[in-house]
């Protein structure tokens, strides 16, 4: 039966399986790196995502474009990333409790209008498959990358776009200036908390687009609590990719890849107990974090804020 | 195109035509002011920091701006760069009035402030720290091969030498301090405001800044120096400007001044600093002896790597060096902080090398650690109980498991008195003592066990002059009762004023031991950069 | 200080914000000693809306209280969301504290506190399952038990989906190992008796409530060939979404997930507790406090089979469903996979 699980069309299977699982984590985890990379914590990325993902099903639900969807995600992510910003930016509260304020909220809020706007668990027609033409011909590679639906592409299309922002623009510059040492930032006129509230606007849109690929991408459905610490996830994949787009691309895959075997091993009905299956992502999460642990592009201001003449 | 670009290139057109002075900036009149401070008040809670100052910088001048720990100097330039708003006075610029409400409308004005920590972000590399916070050319891209060519030709212009691409983490301190001075040109600034800036610099390293600036002087920079170093005001600056407690004491021509003039301005009295030793007293006992002594440092590097000296009585040993060569592990093996990984440490002939620091000091170690907020005091303890700690145990302070208050309370008021340390009572919590204050709390508690070894790391550094005067005076004091003591510093001026010998410390290895009359500072700070002239 | 007093506050009312707490019975609506409703509380691990084991609950209590009369009869508070034990455990002595006749305590993972509780509580009634534990060995008498004997209705999903098969290939979503071991074995044990060579792939998400890898887990049942898919829990949202992207049918369990898919769902074994709580109501009003454990079945009405109406489903499917329920009922089938048991 391990024989199964080698067959060229299994793995083909399985890597198709990453690739899609890994979208949500991808746009989570990219937007909690620009509030990172600028020194804020933002623990309520999960809050955000059930925001996100509710808002994008109601407005599809209400019969509007998948993209309008996506675009009133991305809207209410904005909004979230300023309350977030307000409270640990502007009021300098503990990032880490604000940040479980902030979920707390999220999930709280996202269930009493569901359970206000809508009242039943619904499904609706979301984002369909888009073989991209040409590409997705290609043996064996064309259906793993190239056989998803749109958010699965905008989420890869996001790494590059994310690298550049951060290191080819004078926003990322600012960014990477903040996070690691805000006084110096200052002193030469960068708006230590203009950059904050930037990079939190810009991880709460990309955290309820993530929300938006569950309800209206990968499920088309909308669920309390469907998130179920899918954010949480995404913010250790950030230290996991030690904050560097490239890392967190390579986390989300891992992780989503173990995730992927693990169903596919029990699926196939390969011999291993399903408590192990399970389990097995989490493992190699903790593995990998023990090995990785050298932290050197860590933000050294991450977690405190700022105030000017401390 | 950003204005930051612009301004820089309009300042290429006058300023870097030629640094050697053949060709000076076209479009100023020396000798003019370009900055002028008028009765400048700022308080803080409880304290007056500036009492209706008046200060002014010429173009192609430098001012010096000198004064002790809490005169005010700083807190008026961070004023001028608007760090802090004044609540009263006015500035003027050019002759017109303006106001100052951010580092950036400072930088508008054409001034830029070194600041005494370093502004860098270490991860970043130089041109990415230049670039930072102005508008790139291609916005909202980066361009830094611009303003990497741009660093070039202006540091070639002043002697500034720097790779634009290294990251700075990887920069000496005298580096970093030349990319502090290259983010202020780059942006145009016509007045740079340098905040003790040799505090942290080998004698070598303060030479080629001075050149720097008076290549910047000549070419019409106004430059404003905070210090309160009298040798090297006097040496370099035009003007100098003193300040006490806030008040202006008076601006004065530097020619027209001595030293001790100087001193007396600052002080507000008469200061001996020049201590006459008494060399009727000949050294005894070896009382410290370390015998190759090898340790790592906190990340698991080498950092002592085969240290041998020894202390005798009534001896001060100096230990000169710049930081980070193993001068605060040095301090930490002997006060048994850190554990050897090879070598022996005796005192008063006894192997120590395995004893506990409680069992070092009660057999007569005394230790002044180099950061003293945090290894000196405890912050959120009361003055006496500060001055019992080490010996909160013994029987003078203790009946059996109860501390003796009484005897405490009686006991903290006689050396609050002895050591003239100001505190408004014995239970203020220690952390709202001035540092002067703080370091003759841990001189007193140190000092008054008698001691037979003293180990002091940087006792002075950043101490008012007066504070140093007394702390001066109490280590001649107890050298001439016969204390042995190991005086770990950065500062020449003080090591040649008060050691018997001096060991200068590079890369965690003594380069050389020298008798004090046998010294001079340029020979030390050729051993304390590595280099050793009768090995070359 | 004053700014950090109103960063508390703020915390504060976003954590106030955060905690769902449904009460049906805000308004301070006097109670007399005759006249007054029977009240009953409900502590749920997920939502009334999970389209799962939560809501089969709680729209069977809703059913009760529109049989007796609406809101002057029956009060109705609950908690749902109480996933974490410790939350559960309060929000349980708290209901007991402010004097419910019925504390319901939804939840197998809640059995230690009920009893401590209940121990704490003898005047007040409560009941707890899935479980047929009711304290009775221990001494307590005011705890009733339930639980849905599933591998009824699972035989006859079975019996539908290998029927439905052409594959022969079928995908079962469990949760966690064990929990849904009863409707599952139920399920497969169906499959067999129908077409003994078909495959059953079982794959568990290790969560209740993971809905992203339930999703994932049956688009790899599909890929692996699966063209009929069940699962329970209320994770199954996000496979039921999937089914209905890739048109393979669905069995649903435990609540009626029809409008999920309404092209995909083909049956539904819908849990009905409506009974159970009426016989619990009248018990407690002879004063009766526990002591009985229920289970649902297809005999006494608690299981339900219901079709899809709105799609066509082929008449000997419809007749198979229903001989296999009658044989059930009957006792001529033992709807169970091991062997010891028998």
């Amino acid at each position: 039966m391990i024989d199964e699980l080698f067959t060229i069309s299994t793995l083909i299977g399985i890597l198709h399986s990453c690739v899609r699982l890994a979208t949500p984590y991808l746009f989570a985890s990219l937007g909690e790196t620009f509030g990172q990379r600028s020194g804020v914590l933002n623990l309520g990325v999960d809050g955000i995502m059930l925001m996100g993902a509710f808002f994008a099903f109601y407005a599809v639900f209400e019969g509007h474009n998948l993209w309008v969807g996506v675009l009133v995600a991305i809207a209410v992510g904005i909004l979230m990333g300023l309350l977030k910003a307000f409270v640990s930016v502007t009021m300098q509260s503990l990032q880490g409790i604000s940040g479980i304020g902030l979920y707390l909220f999220g999930l709280g809020l996202s269930s009493l209008l569901f359970k206000t706007l809508i009242g039943s668990v619904e499904g609706v027609s979301g984002f369909r498959q888009l073989a991209i033409p040409l590409l997705s011909d290609i043996p064996g590679l064309g259906h793993i990358l190239f056989n998803h639906n749109a958010l699965v592409y905008l989420a890869y299309i996001m790494v590059p776009v994310s690298w550049f922002v951060i290191n080819r623009t004078t926003l990322g510059l600012k960014i990477r200036a903040v996070g690691h040492n805000p006084e110096a930032a200052d002193t030469l006129g960068v708006s230590v908390n203009g950059v904050r509230y930037t990079t939190l606007m810009i991880g709460g849109a990309l955290a309820a687009v993530a929300g938006a690929s569950l309800s209206i991408g990968l499920q088309n459905v909308f669920q309390e609590n469907m998130t179920n610490g899918l954010g949480f996830i995404a913010v250790a994949l950030v230290y996991f990719g030690s904050w560097r787009t490239v890392g967190v691309l390579g986390g989300s895959l891992l992780f989503s890849l173990v995730n992927a075997l693990q169903l596919w091993v029990q699926a196939l009905d390969i011999p291993v107990p399903s408590e192990v299956a399970v389990m097995m992502p989490y493992i190699m999460t903790i593995v990998v974090l023990a090995f990785t642990a050298r932290q050197i592009q860590k933000p050294a201001a991450l977690a405190r804020s700022y105030e000017r003449g401390e | 195109m950003g204005t930051g670009q612009r301004r820089f290139e309009d300042r290429i057109v006058y300023g870097i035509a030629s640094p050697t002075g053949g060709h000076r900036a076209v479009n100023f009149r020396l000798n003019a002011p370009y900055v002028q401070m008028y009765g400048i008040v700022k308080r803080f809670p409880g304290v007056l920091a500036c009492d209706h100052v008046d200060f002014d910088v010429r173009r192609g001048e430098l001012h010096a701006l000198l004064g002790e720990n809490g005169a005010g100097k700083s807190t008026l330039m961070r004023i001028l760069y608007g760090l802090y708003q004044p609540e009263e006075g006015r500035i003027l610029r050019d002759g017109a009035e303006v106001t100052i409400h951010s580092p950036t409308d400072a930088i508008r004005q054409g001034i830029g402030m070194i600041h005494q920590h370093f502004m860098l972000v270490d991860t970043l590399t130089v041109t990415e720290n230049v670039a930072l916070g102005l508008k790139s050319s291609r916005e909202p891209l980066l361009d830094l091969g611009r303003v990497e060519a741009g660093i070039r030709e202006l540091s070639e212009a002043y002697g500034l030498q720097i790779d634009p691409r290294a990251p700075v983490w990887t920069l000496s301190v005298g580096e970093r301090q030349r990319v502090e001075i290259m983010k202020a040109l780059y942006r145009g600034a016509a007045m740079l405001i340098l905040d003790e800036p040799t505090a942290v610099l080998t004698p070598q390293e303060v030479d080629e800044l001075f050149v720097t600036l008076g290549y910047m002087k000549e070419n019409g920079y106004s430059l404003v120096l905070i210090s309160h170093k009298l040798q090297e005001v006097l040496a370099i600056s035009d003007r100098i400007t003193v300040l006490r407690e806030g008040r202006l004491v008076g601006t004065v021509p530097t020619e027209e001044m001595t030293r001790h003039e100087l001193a007396r301005m600052m002080v507000g009295r008469d200061v001996m600093l020049e201590r006459t030793r008494d060399d009727e007293i000949d050294v005894g006992d070896v009382k410290l002896r370390l015998k190759d002594v090898r340790a790592h440092d906190v990340t698991g590097q080498p950092a002592l790597r085969g240290v041998s000296l020894s202390v005798q009585s009534s001896e001060i040993l100096g230990v000169a060096g710049i930081s980070g060569n193993g001068q605060r592990e040095l301090a930490e093996v002997i006060a048994g902080l850190r554990p050897l990984s090879g070598g022996s440490v005796e005192m008063d002939g006894m192997p120590i090398t395995d004893w506990t620091t409680a069992r070092r000091t009660e057999s007569g170690l005394a230790y002044i650690p180099e950061e003293r907020m945090h290894d000196g005091i405890v912050r959120d303890f009361a003055v006496s109980e500060n001055l019992v700690l080490q010996e909160h145990t013994s029987e003078k302070f203790s009946n059996g498991i109860f501390l003796a208050f009484d005897y405490i309370a009686r006991y903290s008021r006689q050396m609050i008195q002895d050591f003239y340390i100001k505190t408004p009572d014995i239970r203020t919590m220690t952390r709202n003592l001035s540092g002067g204050n703080i370091q003759r709390l841990i001189l007193a508690r140190e000092l008054s066990r008698q001691p037979k070894v003293l180990v002091a790391a940087q006792p002075t550094r950043g101490i008012d002059i007066g504070a140093i005067e007394y702390i001066y005076q109490q280590l001649l004091e107890q050298r001439d009762k016969g204390m042995a003591t190991l005086l770990i510093s950065e500062d020449l001026d003080e090591l040649l004023a008060l050691c018997d010998r001096i060991a200068v410390i590079f890369e965690g290895q003594i380069m050389d031991i020298l008798d004090r009359d046998e010294t001079t500072a340029e020979g030390l700070g050729l051993l304390m950069a590595g280099v050793h002239p009768e090995k070359q | 200080m004053l700014r950090r007093i109103r960063v508390f506050t703020l915390i504060f009312l976003l954590l106030l914000a955060g905690c769902g707490r449904g009460d049906d019975n805000g308004d301070g609506e006097a109670i007399d000693a005759e006249g007054q409703p029977f009240r009953i509380a409900i502590v749920m691990p997920s939502s009334t809306t999970d389209i799962a084991w939560s809501q089969s609950m709680f729209d069977s209590l809703v059913a009760v209280q529109t049989e007796m009369g609406g809101e002057d009869a029956l009060k109705i508070a609950y908690s749902e969301g109480m996933f974490r034990v410790t939350d559960a455990s309060a929000a349980i002595r708290d209901y007991a504290s402010e004097g419910f006749d019925l504390v319901i305590a939804h939840g197998a993972q809640y059995g230690n506190s009920v009893f401590e509780v209940a121990a704490d509580f003898t005047e007040t009634s409560f009941a707890w399952g899935t479980s047929s534990d009711t304290g009775a060995d221990r001494g307590i008498e005011n705890v009733f038990a339930y639980g849905a004997v599933a591998n009824e209705g699972g035989y006859v999903n079975g019996v539908v989906a290998a029927m439905l098969s052409q594959n022969d290939v079928i995908g079962v979503i469990g949760p966690v190992a064990g929990d849904a071991k009863l409707y599952i074995d139920g399920f497969v044990r169906g499959v067999t008796e129908v077409k003994p060579d078909a495959q059953v792939n079982i794959s568990y998400t290790g969560s209740f409530s993971d809905t992203t890898l339930a999703a994932e887990a049956a688009h790899v049942h599909i890929q692996a060939g699966a063209d009929v898919l069940t699962g329970s829990a209320q994770q199954v949202v996000g496979a039921i979404g999937v089914a209905n992207e890739n048109g393979v049918a669905w069995l649903g369990t435990q609540s009626d997930q029809i409008s999920l898919g309404p092209d995909v769902v083909v049956t539904n074994q819908i849990y009905n507790w409506a009974n159970v709580v009426a016989d619990m109501i009248s018990k407690i009003e002879k004063g009766e406090l526990g002591g009985t454990a229920y289970r649902l079945t297809f005999a006494n009405d608690g299981l339900r089979l219901e079709f899809n109406e709105n799609i066509e489903i082929a008449d000997e499917v419809k007749e198979a469903a229903r001989t296999a329920i009658e044989d059930i009922k009957s006792g001529a089938v033992d709807p169970v996979l091991l062997e010891e048991d028998e």
